[in-house]
């Protein structure tokens, strides 16, 4: 048995973690690249989501190197996301492609478990009792390695804007991530948290600069994975951005636990709540938070939004439709990227610079 | 009984199966209803979002109707089956109309969802009736109304398909045109119902249909029993209805019953994208013998004429498989038929 996963930013740190400490072999797919985005386009159809595209093409990347198991996350309605794995099967079974499916179920309930139970029969003979044992340690082992890249990010985030050399910040961030993804015990981990913390924190810094505050909204996949929006994030804090985003992947493992449903006070209620204003039901997915983030950041002072979806995502089309309108109420400047399979990393660069100007002149007027 | 004033139903999405039921609730309240007439042209399509063509004809026709009405109806659809849902875009719908009409106009947006039991419709329409200022005994007495002259309807629908232009095929008392001769061809037209018979959509593909001698069937002939068989041993339900009754009459009319199959779908649909993925992999999979498919992929840009030589070149392959067809009964061979693909955008 060989295990592979989808790359989603960080998230093979995570996975990788539990395969590790538990001892069960994987194949970590390639880094997505041009080839893992052709693949994915050449074997679905112009309208199919971009998350889509690129994790058919980890997968079959994967599968050629020789895996054999694939595990996906799974998803519910209304977003097409549910589906993925219903028609990526097909797809893959099509191309002569041999594997065997295991879909971690999004929401806890007993017909999910049922169906889990079936998948995972002849899977769990394949385990050895050592693999069953150190499982739920590996999964506090790759928690904890998430946790700690998330930290990391986030400090990258607010140090970028300020960093006197271009590009440092992702250099050293790079360095501190592999440093976390390398770490084997519990103790090497936090070592490896504070050796990357320090880090970043040593990068020179010129510390009079007062930076814009723009927040990153949008389809999580393509807020999450740098590959999906060619570094929206970097870029735009290579050109003196301090970015802010609320989708990270444990945000969204909680959220299918239910566990920040008690807490109310909680950020996506919060931004929930707000977009009642401009939307009467729960779109789905992404939608509602979207546009209710737009609006707080707006209340709040920032001086942005970036909101990012992939071409003819469902649920965040309507609300990019809304968001036009909330820039207008709202006076803030709104930028929409939609993201599919074209070379359009120099368009972008080149829509941020403007974006970032504008920003500028707005700040020059106030 | 005098008249209260005026509601504006945007001939649009949903308009396109459940007309006979809305419009008769609001007649029987003592509402006028207006309809709007639609786009006609390209130029007068109103680009307010980013979306399939179906959505933005909605956005279309409720502008031009904001001004001659007093309510707009435009339900939010979240379901209209009592397990599974349609697209999110329905549910931001009549937040998108509010939007793009400025705020001028009052809009009846009670949400519809059946998967809250059986007497949810009858609920949403009481508080429509509510809103509209009918007392509860009115609104009841119109809603039964409305659901016997929806269910007349649909029972003369099969009918009405092949003798009615489709402008008309949803106006109530029509004459329909005296019964044909049979058609030599049965062709299955699947996709939504706004696909199917929005001319606006599909440049009145039906009419161009049937003048090739083709008969119309659609999903409506299937129960739900039929269209459930072809889709129950999935290894994940797919949760649109939408795309349930198109992924199952699809598989059930291209093994049984029709000499052809088209299935209509608009650039940008999410759920036709995805799953007409699905079905031609699956064919493809399982090795399934198939009558001819025609998939068709339509959006604004869309001219009549291509549309035309696609269907007349789709008529003669469904032609030529039948006289093949035949001819290996005759020589009693078994009976194989390829699977044809065209795909036109």
């Amino acid at each position: 048995m060989k295990v592979t996963f989808p790359r989603l930013g960080s998230m093979h740190i995570f996975c990788k973690a539990i395969a590790e400490t538990a001892g069960i072999p994987y194949i970590l797919p390639p880094e997505t690249s041009r080839k893992t985005l052709t693949l994915g386009v050449l074997h679905s159809n112009e309208c199919i989501c971009l998350p889509f595209k690129i994790i058919l093409g980890n997968f079959i990347e994967a599968l050629q190197m020789g895996a054999d198991t694939i595990v996906m996350v799974g998803s519910g309605p209304p977003c097409r996301l549910g589906l993925y794995d219903l028609v990526q099967k097909v797809i893959l079974e099509d191309m002569g492609l041999h594997y065997r499916w295991l879909t971690i179920p999004p929401r806890f309930s007993w017909k999910a478990l049922w169906k889990n139970h079936e998948e995972t029969k002849d899977l769990r003979k394949e385990l050895s009792a050592r693999n069953v044992l150190f499982f739920p340690y590996g999964l506090w082992m790759g928690w904890k390695k998430m946790m700690a890249c998330e930290a990391l990010e986030r400090l990258a985030m607010k140090v970028r804007p300020m960093e006197l050399k271009k590009g440092e910040t992702q250099k050293r961030l790079k360095k501190a991530l592999s440093l976390v993804d390398e770490a084997k015990t519990q103790k090497t981990v936090e070592e490896a948290i504070q050796n990357g913390k320090t880090l970043l924190q040593e990068m020179e810094q010129d510390r009079s600069r007062i930076p814009f505050r723009v927040a990153i909204v949008g389809e999580l996949y393509t807020v999450m994975d740098p590959h999906i929006n060619r570094g929206v994030e970097q870029k735009l804090g290579e050109l003196g951005v301090e970015v802010t985003r609320t989708s990270w992947f444990s945000t969204h493992i909680l959220r299918s636990l239910r566990k920040n449903k008690a807490d109310r006070a909680s950020e996506r209620v919060r931004f929930f709540e707000a977009s009642k204003a401009y939307l009467g039901y729960d779109v789905g997915a992404e939608c509602n938070i979207s546009i209710g983030e737009a609006i707080l950041r707006a209340q709040e002072g920032y001086d942005g939004i970036v909101h990012l979806m992939p071409f003819a995502c469902m649920p965040e089309t309507t609300a990019s439709g809304i968001l036009t309108k909330v820039g207008r109420d709202r006076d803030i400047p709104i930028l929409t990227l939609i993201l599919d399979e074209q070379e359009i990393e120099g368009r972008i660069q080149t829509l941020l610079e403007a974006f970032v100007e504008m920003l500028e002149w707005k700040r020059k007027a106030a | 009984m005098e008249e209260k004033g005026r509601i504006g139903i945007p001939r649009a999405l949903m308009f396109y199966r459940y007309l006979p039921l809305w419009r008769p609730f609001f007649e029987r309240l003592g509402w006028r209803v207006k309809i709007s007439d639609g786009a006609r042209q390209k130029e007068k399509i109103i680009y307010f979002e980013d979306s399939c063509l179906p959505m933005k004809l909605l956005v279309t026709h409720a502008v031009q109707l904001k001004d001659k009405v007093d309510h707009l109806f435009i339900p939010r659809l979240v379901s209209i089956h009592r397990t599974y849902i349609m697209c999110p875009k329905f549910r931001g719908a009549p937040d998108i109309v509010r939007l793009a009409t400025e705020g001028n106009v009052s809009i009846l947006d009670e949400t519809i969802d059946l998967r809250k039991g059986g007497m949810s419709l009858l609920q949403t329409f009481l508080r429509i009736g509510e809103k509209l200022g009918a007392s509860r005994q009115e609104s009841k007495r119109a809603f039964r109304e409305a659901e016997k002259s929806f269910s007349k309807f649909q029972k003369d629908w099969v009918d009405r398909i092949n003798r009615l232009p489709t402008a008309q095929l949803f106006e109530m008392d029509v004459p329909m045109s005296p019964v044909r001769k049979k058609a030599p061809f049965r062709i299955a037209f699947i996709g939504h119902p706004y696909n199917l018979f929005d001319t606006d959509i599909n440049k009145d593909l039906l009419a161009l249909a049937k003048s090739l001698q083709m008969e119309i069937v659609t999903s409506d002939l299937l129960s739900e029993k039929e269209i459930d068989r072809e889709v129950s041993d999935l290894s994940k339900e797919i949760y649109w209805s939408s795309g349930r009754e198109i992924v199952g009459s699809l598989f059930h009319f291209l093994s049984d019953g029709v000499d052809g199959v088209v299935f209509l779908t608009s650039f940008k649909c999410g759920i036709d994208a995805l799953l007409q993925e699905f079905i031609k992999r699956r064919l493809k999979v399982q090795g399934r013998a198939s009558v001819p498919l025609l998939i068709l992929s339509l959006d604004e840009h869309t001219g009549r004429e291509g549309l035309t030589t696609r269907l007349e070149a789709f008529r003669d392959v469904v032609e030529e498989q039948k006289k093949l067809q035949s001819s290996n009964v005759a020589r009693s061979d078994e009976p194989k038929v390829n699977q044809v693909q065209i795909n036109y955008k």
